[in-house]
């Protein structure tokens, strides 16, 4: 298997430290670890800091010591290389389905008419077609982590950043989604090389990653990188799935 | 990847922190010194001779204490009447009906407006010294008791039916279950909206102290006096200095009196509303949605008010009213069926209100209206009905131009406290001292600085005039899109960020959208404090002018001329008109243009 490993991004001894009235609170504990192309899963148990980690990969937030390099430049502010899911969706409720793709999509500065042919295209490849005028308000749970997984999708980026996106979801809805996702994410055509997913439910991380990274308790530190190594496209029943479960669900208790 | 996108991307953690973490006074220090303050004049015991006598001027602390004690007194009653037809209107399906509505209009006239009669009516039927009191205690009465009166009914309106049920279940009824049940849940509404009932008050304290009719002034001794009396004598030092202890009161009252016990009810809220969900709304009584459909429209806004407003209001407070205001399915569900009701109950509630200003106005002032063609025979000859509608519009005009400069400058503050943490912390403070001051209470200052350097021109007049009603309408904007802006939530912000929504584009399609439900509940309130600021902006007593009143044409000074009208008969078929025309204009503008806005904003609406 011809697999670059070179790292796309790269996580170095990052630490994040909260301050809250004169106690300092240790999240993140020295953490570094290689993303080359890949699936990769981060689990941990509730409230380690797994989403700030995400989110200071984005440049969202920022490590107190420690940093995060794309491709080798400290990555500071978001980045349109790297596109986000949402555990909340985050769409902006006065713009319509089309309207919240079209967001991400001006960002990729290309001209309006084909910022608009570009956004209809992912509007339509999660299965929206028909909802574009619709409001997310109008919209299901499921049909809103569409829009959510469509306007990331259409930054076109080279990173996804996915944090907890199908925990407020109900479970055969999430089932479909996370189909849905793993399809996109094998499909030669979509120009995503690396996706990272949080994510609390050890499950739903075996299933999907070829890579799981586990983190302990706050502080966080990673205390187990385990390799999925399951061919795809895999079954949820698959007896591979269940003793990889067992072993990262060990690690975290 | 631009280097300066942090700067103009908000800081998420600065968002989320509350809203007023401005440096304080000690409490303590506070404390003691109104303690001093107050009560060692009081021990001298010099002060009661000087009260009684009505003789020369007690000194400050006593005026302070004066005002207080109407203040007190006001606030008693208005507490009294909020429980009895709060609790009424909140249990008793069947008139909540009409009481609602009826609430509605009467909060919406402006409070002032009924100034003259009453205060006319009490000064002629009580002898000198305690009419006044009587009419200055009822008229802040008016100004205080809705908020508490709204507050009282979402407090019964949020008892989650789980717990109503569960009561039922254990036999907790009749006085157990109001004192075990219907007060707590009462009580956190309760406090909070005490909190605006006194900004209320405290509004009417420079109107009622200075009081003239016939050419005679009728002025109670207190801090409103003091001010308007040495802005009368052109001492601005002074009057200044009685601004300044009165806000210095204002504020120490609401630091040392409501925010603990605000703080300390948050204990009897409700944790969440999502009990009564979508079963526990089926059971409900169409009537009861009726209500809650009220205390969506009114009572949430009033809620989200003070809660912008004054700051430090726990999240669960937020949490239940967000939920509340945003739970619309069984609204939708119910509106069909509701509309019929509710119109009729608007019908009614409408013929009550307008009834009980034709009949209150003249039996307070003892006077037989008779026919209606002499009544407007009357009005035609002592207004004539080209100056009515002229009077309206100028009023109307001036508060157009005073919202326009409001609207203007309160959305560019809160997009700057949105976007600098420098900017917010410099001026957060100066607009919390700001709204605590009275608009009223600037009036003469703003007429001694104005006026008197630009003379009796049109000018001089209509600018002060729009400066006044500024200062009774910006707040009420500006603290409502501080409140949104800061509400919006960290997803949004985040997602605005990581898609490269930043300066600009940021205002554009983020803040301003986030902001414009709360402009319109802003703008509600600030048309109300608008109409409230023309009768006592538009026409102002200055003993000291030769050409006797600073006057611009307007409802505001018809009504506050005609209460000087020689005629009796005359004066009071006038102020009738003047307050039904007023009260009219404001019902009409809040049905065609606020509520219909208010519809069409549900988009903007951020999802609980």
């Amino acid at each position: 298997m011809a697999v670059s490993t070179e790292p796309i991004l790269e996580v170095r001894n990052l630490t994040k430290t909260y301050v809250n009235e004169g106690k300092s609170i240790t999240v993140l504990d020295n953490i570094s670890f290689q993303v080359p192309k890949q699936f990769l899963a981060v689990v941990g148990p509730s409230g380690c800091g797994k989403s700030t980690m995400l989110r200071i990969m984005d440049g969202l937030d920022r490590p107190t010591s420690g940093e995060v390099l794309f491709h080798g430049q400290p990555v500071t502010s978001p980045n349109r290389k790297i596109g986000v899911i949402f555990q909340t969706f985050a769409l902006v409720p006065w713009k319509t389905v089309l309207g919240n793709v079209e967001m991400a999509v001006a960002y990729s500065a290309t001209s309006k008419a084909e910022q608009l042919k570009t956004a209809k295209k992912y509007v339509q490849d999660v299965g929206l077609e028909g909802f574009e005028t619709s409001y997310p308000k109008e919209l299901s749970g499921g049909m809103k982590q569409r829009v959510g997984i469509a306007r990331a999708l259409a930054l076109e980026p080279e990173v996804l950043l996915m944090d907890e996106p199908f925990s407020s979801l109900d479970a055969l809805t999430a089932e479909t989604l996370r189909r849905e996702v793993l399809d996109i994410w094998t499909d030669q055509a979509y120009p995503t090389n690396a996706v990272i997913m949080v994510t609390h439910n050890v499950q739903e991380a075996v299933y999907m990653a070829d890579r799981v990274l586990v983190l302990s308790g706050r502080p966080a530190k990673i205390v187990d990188d385990v390799r999925i190594e399951l061919a795809r496209p895999r079954s949820q029943r698959d007896p591979g799935l269940y003793d990889y479960a067992d072993r990262i669900v060990s690690k975290i208790t | 990847m631009k280097a300066d996108s942090r700067e103009s991307t908000p800081s998420l953690a600065r968002l989320r922190r509350p809203i007023f973490d401005r440096v304080r006074l000690p409490p303590t220090v506070l404390l003691l010194s109104l303690v001093g303050f107050l009560g060692v004049p009081m021990v001298s015991g010099r002060f009661m001779s000087a009260v009684l006598s009505g003789g020369p001027t007690p000194p400050i602390p006593v005026l302070a204490l004066l005002t207080l004690t109407r203040m007190t007194l006001a606030y008693f009653l208005s507490l009294a009447f909020a429980l009895i037809y709060g609790i009424t209107t909140a249990m008793n399906h069947r008139t909540s009906h009409v009481l609602l509505p009826l609430l509605d209009i009467f909060q919406s006239v402006p409070v002032l407006a009924f100034l003259p009669a009453v205060f006319i009516f009490f000064i002629t039927k009580f002898p000198r010294g305690v009419g006044e009191e009587f009419a200055s205690i009822i008229l802040i009465f008016t100004a205080m008791v809705w908020a508490p009166t709204f507050g009282v009914i979402a407090g019964v309106n949020a008892i989650p039916q789980d717990i109503k049920e569960a009561s039922r279940a254990y036999g907790v009824k009749g006085l157990s279950y109001l004192r075990q049940i219907v007060l707590p849940a009462v009580y956190p509404e309760l406090v909070w909206s005490s909190l605006l009932a006194w900004g209320g008050g405290w509004y009417l304290i420079p109107v009622e102290e200075n009081f003239s009719y016939g050419g005679t002034g009728y002025p109670l001794h207190g801090l409103g006096n003091y001010i308007a009396t040495a802005a009368a004598n052109r001492d601005l030092a002074s009057s200044l200095f009685g601004l300044g202890v009165l806000v210095t009161i204002i504020i120490a009252i609401d630091e040392l009196v409501w925010r603990p016990l605000g703080n300390r009810a948050e204990k009897y809220k409700y944790e969440s509303v999502a009990a009564p969900q979508a079963g526990g709304a089926r059971r409900r009584s169409r009537v009861s949605a009726n209500v809650r459909k009220y205390e969506e429209r009114l009572v949430s806004p009033l809620v989200s008010f003070f809660k912008y407003e004054r700051a430090s209001l726990s999240s669960i407070l937020e949490a239940v009213h967000l939920k509340r205001r945003f739970h619309v399915s069984d609204r939708v569900h119910l509106q069909d069926r509701l509309a019929r009701h509710a119109l009729l109950g608007r019908i009614i509630s409408l013929i009550i209100a307008l009834t009980l200003i034709v009949v209150s106005i003249p039996t307070l002032r003892g006077i037989q209206i008779g026919s209606l063609g002499g009544a407007l025979q009357t009005i035609e000859t002592n207004v004539g009905y080209l100056t009515l509608a002229l009077d309206t519009g100028a009023s109307l005009l001036r508060i157009f131009t005073a919202y326009i400069i409001a609207l203007g400058w309160t959305l560019g503050a809160g997009i700057l406290i949105a976007r600098s943490e420098r900017v917010s912390k410099l001026l957060i403070p100066v607009f919390d001292v700001g709204q605590s001051i009275p608009g009223t209470a600037l009036f003469p200052i703003i007429i001694l600085l104005i006026v008197n350097s630009l003379k009796d021109s049109a000018i001089g007049l209509n600018l002060a005039s729009i400066l006044l009603l500024l200062a009774g309408m910006q707040w009420y904007l500006l603290f409502n899109i501080v409140g949104a802006i800061r509400g919006l939530p960290t997803d949004l912000l985040e997602a605005s960020s990581a898609y490269g929504i930043k300066g600009r584009r940021f205002v554009k399609e983020i803040l301003v959208p986030a902001s414009y439900p709360a402009i319109l509940i802003g703008s509600i309130q600030a048309w109300g404090g608008g109409w409230n600021g023309t009768i006592v902006s538009e026409y102002i007593t200055d003993p000291n002018n030769p050409t006797g009143p600073h006057k611009v044409p307007g409802l505001g000074a018809l009504l506050q001329s005609a209460s000087n009208y020689t005629d009796l008969y005359a004066s009071t078929v006038v102020i009738i008109a003047a307050v039904l025309l007023m009260t009219i204009t404001v019902l009409t503008i809040n049905r065609l243009v606020w509520r219909r806005l208010l519809r069409k904003a549900e988009k903007y609406k951020l999802e609980a």
